[in-house]
């Protein structure tokens, strides 16, 4: 009886007629592909695409040249090279911060490693070009990508506001509220 | 005068045929798109015109205006003949398709809706299609290539191979309506649907559908073109308009099967019921052809594609028995029915 009815199936086409029935039936089922250059998707919150560059609110960058993004990045695509500012002393800065984008893997291990929340992961994911010298971001294309992804703090995504890191932590432990060297504008991070 | 009101007909006659079928075979790339699109849950074309509509326009200009490349070492002559004698024998059988029933009269003109009721036309249409394996076979040598090479032969074994189950189908039909020309075999079937020879013939009809779709190297059976082993078979070294000749033809062929088939399995433009008479009989010709071209891409979007000698051994073991055995018995039955 099996023998007949797995025979039966066989000279039936059984299978290829199961098989085009699920195909008719995907005709149906909406498209779950976008018209990508005319509709996007929209991106988690968390979203790591190409790392962008900070400022404070009164518009002055937060950089500070620590090199610390330099040490973390596995694939070595950030160059950091630090100076004094020369108007305040012991003020240091990035006087040149390269980004290699074309080596970078988006792991945002630079944006944890930042000890003044002064780079974030901006949404952008469009780096396509013609020009590959285009891809070697310097810091002043950084912070206008920041500028543009992240005008002021309230379009920050939520885990740059909420997360302390731990240099900005151990300011806070470290010294008494009434000895806090930190500008008035820092208070929102510490 | 009257010779020459006849040859106008004639030419017009050709004219419109060859125009409706090119036009067909432009559009039949745009649904085939758009239904493997749909099938697998994408969208197929969407940016030339509305819903890209205008893709197939876009796509025959960019290959018209594409290089023409003739690799080094090939055979000049053979290689730029061969597109043309594919595309021809896939052209040259819509003359004796029938597609409705009426013919009308514009002044001392009258046009049919046939180019010629040829008494053999079922014949003439094998004929031609086998024709074609020359122009493949030719194709894929002349470029100069392994690949082509490879394809062309493939194509040759299989078209060969194929022709024998799809001839043997075809016999069955015939016996029944008594005639080769294509007009006689589509009023045999007249009277609705209850008259159509798939109803008598369906192991005919199988096998005719199974055959056609190996005979136009379609999927699942594209072994001559399969794109992972021989980037795309006999037509690798071919570019521009060369190419176009190919892909018309393989896409005129599509639509003369799916013809072939409609009149002699599906009634031709005969409507399913006497009741539906209404409807203009170029559209039940139509809907027809259209349902065997929707079952190609079905059918292409379903199964992956056959072993070489799977192939072999499904033609010559399993279709080219059930052919002859299918003629067989109905020749026995028929005989029997006829003189009793």
């Amino acid at each position: 009886m099996q023998v007949a009815i797995t025979w039966l199936r066989n000279i039936l086409f059984a299978e290829i007629v199961q098989g085009l029935k699920l195909t008719f039936k995907h005709i149906f089922v909406k498209e779950i592909t976008d018209l990508y250059p005319h509709e996007k998707r929209v991106l988690p919150a968390g979203y790591r695409g190409v790392i962008a560059h900070l400022r404070y609110d009164d518009g002055t960058e937060k950089c500070v040249g620590c090199a610390l993004c330099e040490a973390a990045c596995p694939s070595h695509c950030i160059t950091v090279v630090s100076a004094e500012d020369p108007h305040i002393p012991q003020r240091r800065f990035a006087k040149q911060y390269i980004l290699d984008v074309t080596k970078c893997v988006f792991c945002g291990f630079c944006v944890q490693a930042c000890p003044v929340d002064a780079l974030a992961s901006s949404p952008e994911y469009e780096m396509a070009t013609g020009n590959k010298r285009e891809l070697m971001m310097d810091k002043e294309a950084m912070l206008s990508l920041g500028d543009r992804y992240f005008p002021d703090r309230a379009k920050r995504p939520p885990y740059t506001e909420d997360r302390f890191t731990f240099f900005n932590k151990l300011k806070t432990s470290a010294f008494p509220k009434s000895h806090q060297t930190v500008p008035p504008s820092h208070k929102a991070f510490s | 005068m009257d010779l020459m009101f006849y040859l106008v007909a004639v030419i017009l006659t050709i004219a419109a045929v060859m125009g409706v079928v090119l036009l067909h075979v432009a559009y039949i790339t745009y649904f085939e798109r758009k239904i493997l699109g749909d099938m697998q849950d994408r969208m197929g074309p969407m940016e030339v015109g509305f819903h890209g509509l205008l893709q197939p326009i876009a796509d025959g200009l960019k290959l018209f205006f594409k290089e023409d490349i003739i690799p080094t070492g090939a055979n000049k002559i053979i290689f730029t003949a061969a597109p043309i004698l594919v595309l021809v024998p896939a052209l040259i059988g819509f003359a004796v398709i029938p597609f409705g029933r009426d013919s009308f009269t514009i002044g001392p003109i009258t046009l049919h809706p046939i180019i010629t009721d040829v008494n053999i036309g079922i014949l003439y249409i094998l004929a031609f299609a086998s024709l074609g394996a020359y122009g493949v076979l030719l194709g894929g040598w002349a470029s100069n290539s392994k690949y082509s090479l490879l394809g062309g032969l493939r194509s040759a074994a299989q078209v060969i191979s194929y022709e024998l189950p799809l001839g043997l189908a075809l016999v069955g039909p015939i016996l029944l309506s008594g005639s080769l020309s294509m007009v006689n075999m589509t009023s045999a079937q007249s009277g609705g649907a209850l008259h159509w020879f798939i109803l008598v013939q369906p192991v005919a009809f199988f096998i005719y559908v199974i055959s056609a779709i190996a005979e136009t190297n379609r999927l699942p059976f594209d072994l001559p073109e399969a794109e992972s082993e021989l980037v795309a078979g006999f037509f690798t070294e071919y570019s521009g308009m060369r190419f176009a000749f190919f892909f018309l033809a393989e896409y005129a062929n599509m639509i003369l099967t799916s013809c072939v088939a409609t009149v002699v399995f599906l009634g031709g433009w005969h409507a399913p019921h006497p009741a539906l008479e209404f409807i203009p009989p170029i559209f039940w010709f139509l809907g027809k052809v259209y349902f065997f071209l929707f079952f190609y891409i079905w059918i292409r979007a379903t199964l992956p594609r056959l072993r070489f000698d799977q192939l072999m051994a499904f033609c010559w073991k399993i279709m080219l028995p059930l052919g002859l055995a299918n003629i067989l018995i109905t020749a026995i039955v028929f005989y029997f029915i006829k003189n009793n």
